[in-house]
C-alpha cells in the first residue's frame, strides 16, 4: 500500500466519524496500520487477534465510540463467531475493512482458498459490503458503510482487493 | 470459596461501576446481586476482556468491571498482552477460576493442571496481580482495586458451584439497549442514530 492510499483511509475514516480502530496488520496493511499509530483523532488498538478485536470494537461502541475494525480476510475467517455473537445477535455496529488475499490480481497460490470463501462468507452471514478496487472508491465506500452500520446497528465490510492496496 | 459469596461480598459498594459478565452462571448471579442497566451480560465465550478494554477505553473516567471466568480468558489469552499495553487505569479484570467447563458440565479446563493465569497476567505486563484463595482476601484485594486508580488482573481461586438464584430475565438484544440507554443518558451522549421522518422537512420549509 502506497503512503497516500494510507492517508486517503485514515482521512475517510475520520470524515466518517470513526473515532476508534482496532487492527491486525498485514504486508498490505503496513502503512495504513502505521498511519493509524501516528493519528492523534484515533485510538488505535493493535490486537493479537482478529476476533479480540471484534469484541474491543463492540465494547468501544456501547460506550459511545465509532469503532472500525482492519484486518486481512484471514482474521475475517476467524472472526465470525465474534461478529455472530457479539455483534450480529445483539445489534452492535462495527465497520470493518478487509484485505483480501486472494483475490483478483493475486500472486501467492496459498491464498487462493480463504480469497475464494470470504464474500460467500459474509453473504452467508447477511453482512452487507462492498468491494474496492481503486482509490477513488475509498472515501464514498468508508462513508456509506459507516452510515449503513450506525443505522443498521450491524456489520458492514469494505473489501479492499490488491488493486486498492498496493 | 464460592464466586458466589464472592461476589455477595462486593455488591454493596457498586454504584453506577459498569460490569461485563462472561457467559455461565456468574451473569444470573450478578444480575441478582446488582440487578442494574450498567450490567452487560455478554452472550460468547472468551471475549469478555476485550469488550470491558472497549468500554474502558471508550469512557476512561468510568469504572469498568470484567468477571470472566478461566474457561473464557483461556480462549483470549491474548487479550491480556493488549490490556497491560493499553494499560486502562479505570478496568478491573476479575477472573473467577474454578478449573473447569462448569456450564459445559464440568470437564477440566488447563488451569486444573499447570497453568496459573496470574502468571500469564504478570507476564504480559500487569503491574497489579492479586490472588485470592479465600473470601476475605478477595473482598480486600478487589476494595483495593476499586478505590486504586489503575489497572488491576484479580484471580479468585473457586470452587465449581453457581448460588442459588433466578434465571436473569434479559436477553442479548433488551440487554443492548437498556445498558446503551443507559450511558446515553449517564454520559449525556448519542450512541442510537435515529433519524426524522420526511413529513417533518416540508413543515420545516
Amino acid at each position: 500500500m502506497k503512503r497516500e492510499v494510507a492517508t486517503e483511509i485514515v482521512d475517510s475514516l475520520k470524515e466518517a466519524g470513526v473515532d476508534f480502530v482496532a487492527s491486525l496488520t498485514e504486508a498490505n496493511l503496513h502503512d495504513l496500520v502505521m498511519a493509524l499509530g501516528e493519528d492523534k483523532a484515533i485510538h488505535h488498538v493493535p490486537v493479537t487477534r482478529e476476533e479480540e478485536g471484534i469484541g474491543i470494537c463492540a465494547g468501544a461502541y456501547l460506550g459511545g465510540k465509532k469503532p472500525a475494525m482492519v484486518m486481512m480476510n484471514a482474521g475475517f475467517l476467524l472472526s465470525t463467531n465474534a461478529l455472530a455473537t457479539v455483534c450480529i445477535h445483539p445489534g452492535i455496529p462495527v465497520l470493518m475493512l478487509i484485505g483480501h488475499s486472494g483475490g483478483v490480481g493475486e500472486e501467492n497460490a496459498g491464498h487462493a482458498t480463504v480469497g475464494a470463501l470470504t464474500e460467500p462468507v459474509l453473504q452467508a452471514m447477511h453482512i452487507v459490503y462492498e468491494k474496492v478496487g481503486c482509490f477513488e472508491q475509498i472515501r464514498p465506500t468508508i462513508r456509506d458503510s459507516q452510515m449503513l452500520a450506525r443505522s443498521s446497528r450491524r456489520p458492514t465490510a469494505i473489501v479492499l482487493n490488491k488493486q486498492a492496496l498496493r | 470459596m464460592k464466586r458466589y459469596d464472592c461476589l455477595r461480598a462486593i455488591a454493596p459498594h457498586f454504584g453506577e461501576e459498569l460490569v461485563i459478565t462472561n457467559l455461565g452462571a456468574v451473569r444470573h448471579e450478578w444480575q441478582a446481586l446488582r440487578p442494574h442497566h450498567g450490567n452487560y451480560h455478554l452472550q460468547n465465550l472468551g471475549l469478555t476482556s476485550s469488550m470491558a478494554l472497549g468500554l474502558a477505553l471508550a469512557l476512561p473516567h468510568r469504572k469498568i468491571v470484567a468477571f470472566d471466568g478461566d474457561g473464557s480468558l483461556l480462549l483470549n489469552l491474548g487479550s491480556l498482552a493488549t490490556i497491560a499495553n493499553q494499560h486502562p487505569k479505570n478496568l478491573i479484570h476479575v477472573v473467577f477460576d474454578n478449573e473447569c467447563y462448569e456450564s459445559s458440565r464440568g470437564a477440566p479446563t488447563a488451569t486444573a493442571g499447570q497453568a496459573d493465569l496470574a502468571a500469564v497476567a504478570h507476564g504480559c505486563g500487569f503491574a497489579n496481580v492479586i490472588t485470592a484463595m479465600t473470601v476475605a482476601e478477595f473482598e480486600k484485594g478487589f476494595l483495593q482495586a476499586f478505590n486504586d486508580k489503575d489497572l488491576y488482573f484479580i484471580l479468585a481461586k473457586v470452587e465449581a458451584g453457581a448460588g442459588d438464584v433466578p434465571a436473569a430475565a434479559l436477553d442479548s438484544q433488551e440487554n443492548k439497549y437498556l445498558f446503551v440507554r443507559y450511558i446515553e443518558k449517564s454520559e449525556n451522549l448519542k450512541i442510537l442514530t435515529s433519524t426524522l421522518s420526511r413529513a417533518s422537512e416540508s413543515r420545516s420549509r
